[in-house]
């Protein structure tokens, strides 16, 4: 037999081990579009029910707009549903090179090569573009994926605490005699919603003449006056070498990303990043789609204006309801509790009252910092975020948790 | 040797001043460490020990207290 008994108890005490640490995870199943009110099923089986969403990446409402629909439609007619095969055999449609140069013009750089997904993205370029001879400099809290990415490669690594230029600046002067050194951080983090200080990155980077990377998923579309990403908010627009994004958050959410920068960087990239020679072409259906979205965004900033509003809204709503609120300026607003237990409870109290956010424990965040994060899109109408705040007070109450410090937090018994 | 360890690391790691760290506390398994900041250990090590602890001694089972490290670190 392929699968021996003993082979299938392993895996078995391997996932009981899972299940009795309290890190199983069980899906969620929607029967909706992607929106601000969603119906879900949880657990499965039961019966569904209309939720106001908080966890989505749906920042700008596009995933569900009636226009994205409408381009994908005519994008199927246009150049039909797959192109079953690799760039560079005969999967590049004109609309493929289309996107790549609109990617460029949107994002201010030199040139973009498309990815089936950012996490492929990341797990080319380091290991395409960095040999020996070169440092790679990381945020300590960068996304999994960057992380994979620079396991792949063979450069040596180190890394800096959160955003701690001072720190970053030691491990610049410590390795400055390594021939390539690039400096690596996300734009937005993804569990804290904080924006890097790209200017100071920059400043140094320049000082020490380090390459700079920046993972913008969670930013490109939004961030910045025109939505340009992390990168625009901090005036560095030109300046950062490679930009590492997403079409699956903001950008009508399907799937796909790209890397953009320098056009020698692409370039190697295209000769050599094994995600992109090995794996299947972007579907036309999501090219054209986000060439649509891309259209949009550059011809009106209505839609990041209105998230702006409505995330700087329900931050200053939940500070003043006395919750701890981390400090940013982005639509991702993690609301902090520190205790994993209390974290976990409070979501599920959440959920019996129709408001869907999910709590974040160690090891996805550091220990004694669980947190539930929340996500406002521009699909949320002031109705249900208002709807959304008063269930936080609600279940904040009940546990007696608003204006309670973090020790305090810590050493409630749940 | 251990109190410079300790030193080192609460400048070095962590991130939050109110968490405390002793010989035994576990640091690379309790996620205060990450596998990518080692090679910051190691170089530390060296500089201050002058004793290169080659890569593959430096795991998660054999390195995670300073009362672990302090161990490898003489055996050089
Ligand atoms: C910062 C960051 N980078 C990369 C990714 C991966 O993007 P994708 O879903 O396109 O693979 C994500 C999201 O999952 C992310 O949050």
């Amino acid at each position: 037999m392929a699968f021996p008994e003993v082979l299938r108890r392993k895996y078995q005490d391997i996932l009981q081990q899972i299940r009795q640490s309290g890190l199983h995870k069980q899906e969620r199943i929607i029967h909706d579009k992607q929106g601000a009110r969603i119906a879900v099923e949880y657990p499965f089986g039961s019966a569904g029910k209309e939720l106001i969403n908080m966890c989505s990446n749906n920042y700008l409402g596009l995933s569900s707009h009636p226009q994205v629909i409408k381009a994908a439609h005519q994008a199927l007619d246009h150049r039909g549903y797959g192109l079953s095969s690799v760039r560079f055999i005969c999967g590049t449609q004109d609309i493929h090179k289309e996107l790549e140069s609109h990617l460029s013009d949107f994002l201010g750089t030199e040139d973009s090569i498309l990815f089936s997904s950012c996490f492929d993205a990341n797990a080319a370029v380091f290991e395409t573009l960095l040999d020996e001879s070169a440092i790679m400099i990381s945020d300590r809290l960068v996304h999994a994926s960057i992380i994979d990415g620079m396991r792949l490669s063979r450069a040596a690594h180190d890394t800096y605490k959160h955003s701690d230029m001072q720190h970053l600046r030691q491990k610049l002067e410590l390795h400055k005699d390594k021939e390539t050194k690039i400096i690596i951080t996300d734009g937005v983090f993804s569990m804290d919603g904080d924006i890097a200080p790209l200017a100071e990155i920059v400043e140094l980077a320049e000082e020490y003449q380090a390459l700079v990377f920046v993972d913008d998923s969670h930013a490109t579309g939004f961030i910045g006056a025109k939505g340009r990403g992390s990168h625009e908010h901090c005036q560095v627009m030109g300046k950062i070498d490679l930009i590492s994004t997403t079409f699956g958050k903001a950008l009508g959410g399907a799937s796909g990303g790209c890397i953009s920068g320098r056009k020698e960087l692409i370039d190697l990239l295209r000769q050599r990043a094994r995600p992109y020679l090995f794996s299947n072409t972007l579907a036309p259906i999501i090219t054209m789609t986000t060439l649509k979205v891309l259209d949009i965004l550059a011809g009106s900033t209505q839609a990041r204006d209105s998230l702006e509003r409505k995330a700087a809204w329900w931050r200053q709503a939940l500070i003043q309801a006395g919750f701890i609120v981390v400090a940013g300026e982005s639509p991702i607003v993690p609301v902090m509790l520190y205790n994993a237990k209390l974290t976990q409870l409070f979501a599920d109290e959440l959920y019996k009252k129709k408001v869907f956010a999910v709590g974040f424990f160690f090891p996805v965040v550091p220990q004694a910092q669980a947190r539930i994060r929340t996500q406002v899109s521009a699909a949320h109408s002031e109705e249900d975020l208002l709807f959304a705040r008063d269930a936080f007070i609600e279940v904040a109450q009940k546990h007696d948790i608003l204006g309670k410090t973090k020790a305090e937090l810590l050493n409630m018994q749940v | 040797m251990e109190e410079k360890l300790l030193d080192f690391i609460r400048d070095e790691f962590l991130e939050d001043p109110e968490l405390e760290i002793d010989a035994d506390t576990r640091l690379i398994s309790a996620g205060i460490i990450d596998s990518f900041s080692l090679v910051s250990l190691q170089s530390y090590i060296e500089r201050e020990f002058g004793k290169r602890i080659p890569a593959p001694r430096i795991t998660a089972e054999s390195f995670d207290t300073v009362r672990q490290m302090v161990q490898i670190i003489q055996q050089f």
